[in-house]
């Protein structure tokens, strides 16, 4: 008797446990969303548990992938290539919205950009459509360690030059073998084409003009020259060749380097419990050819809809969140992440959590973006391998100038 | 349906009256061979004839996802932009190289360990796994591995050259270091590889001919050359066959250790066609170096199973 009570109630929680799975599973959507590893993954965790909270029956996974901008690439060519469902949202180096929308592979979305950066509007609008919207706006910085150029009674260098001067003036002084004056990107990686271009256009040149190439080459070898005498002179180190944009940001932290090219996001690693260089970091504008006028590059990344997607209304309203105004500003105080909205670099919460910020925005108004094109990954190849054998010394600085402006012309007519 | 004419039509045509189950069960010699076979030819098909097939279509066509245009027929164009083409030379070229360094490489030293553990050791194992081991390890792995250890600041080469107080060396800067190291990595992955197909090779041979050997009073070395080295030929055919194949495709070493650097000097043509097609999705160009690969591979299989029927209508 008992015995059938208990297999009665057995099947009826049964039943219920059944319904409520059915019921749940049918209701829940679930977007998965592709987040590059070195984009902070833990932060935008933390912005999707609120929007899952706000928006019940949506869940939203992220997908990591790609330690560098290239790596990354690889993959998403890979599986938006085979047309692959699987990736609802996709984060995007600020120079792929262009290549993807002439693929095919991001869905437009109906979205006014009026109110985000220019920069950011105008890459992510390709033929008249808002192909992505920004997910934080960045550019290349000099990070100084501040206790050193104040021990010896140095400015922030507005030249290279000047740069060159205080790394030895500061090495003579401190006399440690372990200190580089200077780090920054010589391995083959998307950064290295910053490298190059960061001089070249100091003095005034560019690479493409309405769409055609014009390029100096003269210039070109002229800014691998700068970075090659850095090498050779030992303000950077000898095996600067290998050298990615991490490594960069891992050996400023430890205290061992007093000049550094670096994007925004270094800033908040600078500043944390693991940073041996906490409060001792300073950032300004890169310095000049001199001569010329001090220049940067246009980083940044962006949010796109794959074209591929089951869920395309519900992707495009979690992009609209993750580039809103209330997003870009979490995401600067957490992460020292560049806002996409003018107004927010003066806002009192992320200048008390990132001072600099509030002198930021006219450096990234100003900042240069890499040649926009469908081939840009052949334009980006071509430039930093270049930049990697020069700074290896496989090439001189004027055959790599030479090889850039040769290999450039089969790819842009 | 009367049963007379049911009769009548089996007389006519007996066979195709058959039930299909008992064609299945017991069937002609025409219909049993085409049954075994089809599986493979099916998997062939599906697997190779096909892929090849697309291949060598997709390389006459202009075809670049980057243009954002259909796919067009090209002709000859993608295979004629190749002679202009630095970078194909230089992979190219690379990859004939590894190929002419790290099979004999491999051979020799794959050889000797072979050699070694065909030894009558008491106990087998210690000597077998540590021979399997760099065999099954991924190719990736054994780049990342070798990527560190040559590291100019992190690696245990520049680190044991350092404590013997020998300077340290930038190994990825310079073109003929990098690629010396790459081909080091190669050797020691495939090695293992041409150690196990010459030791199974060396398990065949009978002991019967050396005790006689011993006994007409030949040396360890004429033994070798008169009878380990002549009964081995057609395993070391074979092996040479495979690692050669495989040397030509050479692709996740390097591409783990360099990525092809400094600058492009030690990219494969295996990493040219991959930057192409998954970097660049110029498909056309990309599928037209891979046919001349495939060409390559199926000129080198060529001459080495003339070789072998060579060295069968020799014995």
């Amino acid at each position: 008797m008992s015995s059938g009570r208990i297999s009665k109630l057995a099947g009826l929680l049964l039943a219920c446990a059944t319904a409520a799975f059915a019921s749940g599973a049918s209701a829940e959507t679930n977007l998965k969303v592709f987040v590059t590893s070195q984009g902070q993954p833990a932060i935008w965790r933390t912005l999707l548990d609120q929007y899952e909270a706000r928006n019940p029956g949506i869940k939203v996974s992220i997908e990591l992938g790609g330690t560098t901008s290239d790596m990354q690439a690889q993959y998403l060519n890979t599986v938006l290539t085979a047309k692959d469902s699987s990736l609802d949202v996709l984060m995007l180096d600020v120079i792929r919205p262009a290549q993807f929308a002439a693929a095919g592979w991001t869905s437009p979305i109906a979205s006014d950009m009026s109110s985000y950066l220019r920069a950011y509007a105008e890459a992510n609008t390709i033929d008249g459509k808002v192909v992505a919207l920004p997910a934080f706006a960045d550019s290349m910085f000099l990070y100084y360690r501040k206790d050193l150029l104040d021990k010896y009674g140095l400015q922030p260098p507005k030249t290279w030059d000047e740069l060159a001067d205080a790394a030895k003036k500061v090495a003579d002084g401190e006399n440690n073998p372990n200190l580089q004056g200077l780090s920054f990107q010589g391995k083959a990686i998307e950064g290295a084409v910053c490298t190059f271009l960061v001089p070249y256009w100091s003095q005034g040149k560019v690479v493409t003009k309405d769409g055609k190439l014009d390029f100096d080459r003269e210039a070109a070898t002229k800014s691998l020259a700068l970075w090659k005498g850095f090498a050779d002179s030992g303000v950077a180190k000898k095996n600067i060749a290998e050298v990615a944009t991490d490594d960069t940001r891992k050996e400023f932290q430890a205290g061992n380097v007093l000049f550094a090219v670096n994007w925004a996001y270094a800033w908040a690693m600078s500043q944390g419990a693991e940073s041996a260089v906490a409060g001792k970091v300073g950032v300004a504008r890169l310095p000049a050819i001199k001569g010329g006028e001090q220049a940067t590059c246009l980083g940044g990344w962006e949010w796109g809809v794959s074209a591929f997607s089951k869920h395309q209304e519900e992707a495009k309203k979690l992009v609209e969140y993750l580039s809103s105004p209330e997003v870009s500003k979490f995401v600067a105080i957490n992460g020292s992440l560049l806002p996409t909205y003018g107004k927010l670099y003066k806002d009192a919460d992320v200048t008390r959590a990132v001072p600099w910020f509030a002198d930021a925005q006219g450096i990234v108004e100003t900042a240069k973006p890499r040649p926009v094109t469908p081939r840009y990954n052949e334009v980006s190849e071509a430039i930093r391998t270049t930049v990697n054998a020069v700074l290896a010394g496989a090439t001189t600085p004027a055959d790599g100038a030479a090889q850039i402006e040769a290999r450039l012309k089969r790819i842009i007519r | 349906m009367t049963t007379t004419s049911m009769f009548k039509s089996q007389a006519d045509r007996p066979v195709a009256r058959r039930p299909w189950l008992s064609r299945w069960s017991d069937p002609d010699d025409t219909t049993l061979a085409v049954m075994l076979l089809a599986p493979a030819a099916i998997l062939l098909g599906v697997m190779i004839v096909y892929p090849v097939s697309r291949l060598i279509y997709t390389s006459f066509l202009d075809l670049s996802l980057t243009s954002g245009l259909p796919a067009r027929f090209a002709g000859l164009a993608n295979f004629r932009q190749m002679p202009d083409d630095p970078v194909f030379w230089q992979a190219t070229w690379n990859t004939v190289l590894i190929t002419l360094i790290t099979v004999p490489g491999s051979l020799v030293v794959g050889f000797a360990l072979a050699l070694l553990a065909n030894l009558p050791f008491q106990v087998k194992w210690p000597v077998r796994l540590s021979l399997l081991i760099p065999w099954a390890l991924p190719l990736s792995f054994a780049g990342l591995i070798f990527g560190w250890f040559f590291h100019s600041e992190y690696g245990v080469v520049n680190d044991v050259l350092g404590r013997i107080g020998l300077p340290r060396v930038i190994w990825f800067n310079s073109p003929r270091l990098a690629f010396a190291a790459i081909c080091l990595a190669i050797i020691w992955k495939a090695s293992s590889f041409m150690a196990m197909i010459i030791l199974a090779g060396l398990q065949t041979i009978p002991r019967s001919l050396y005790e006689a050997a011993d006994v007409d009073g030949a040396g360890r070395m004429r033994q070798f050359f008169e009878i380990t080295l002549p009964l081995l030929k057609p395993t070391i055919v074979v092996a040479l066959i495979f690692r050669t194949i495989t040397a030509l495709q050479t692709f996740d070493i390097p591409y783990m250790m360099t990525g092809g650097g400094p600058g492009t000097e030690t990219a494969t043509l295996a990493m040219y066609i991959h930057q192409n097609t998954v970097s660049f999705l110029d498909l056309g160009y990309g599928s037209a170096l891979a046919v001349v690969m495939f060409g390559l591979s199926m000129l080198v299989t060529a001459l080495y199973l003339r070789m072998i029927r060579g060295s069968g209508a020799a014995s």
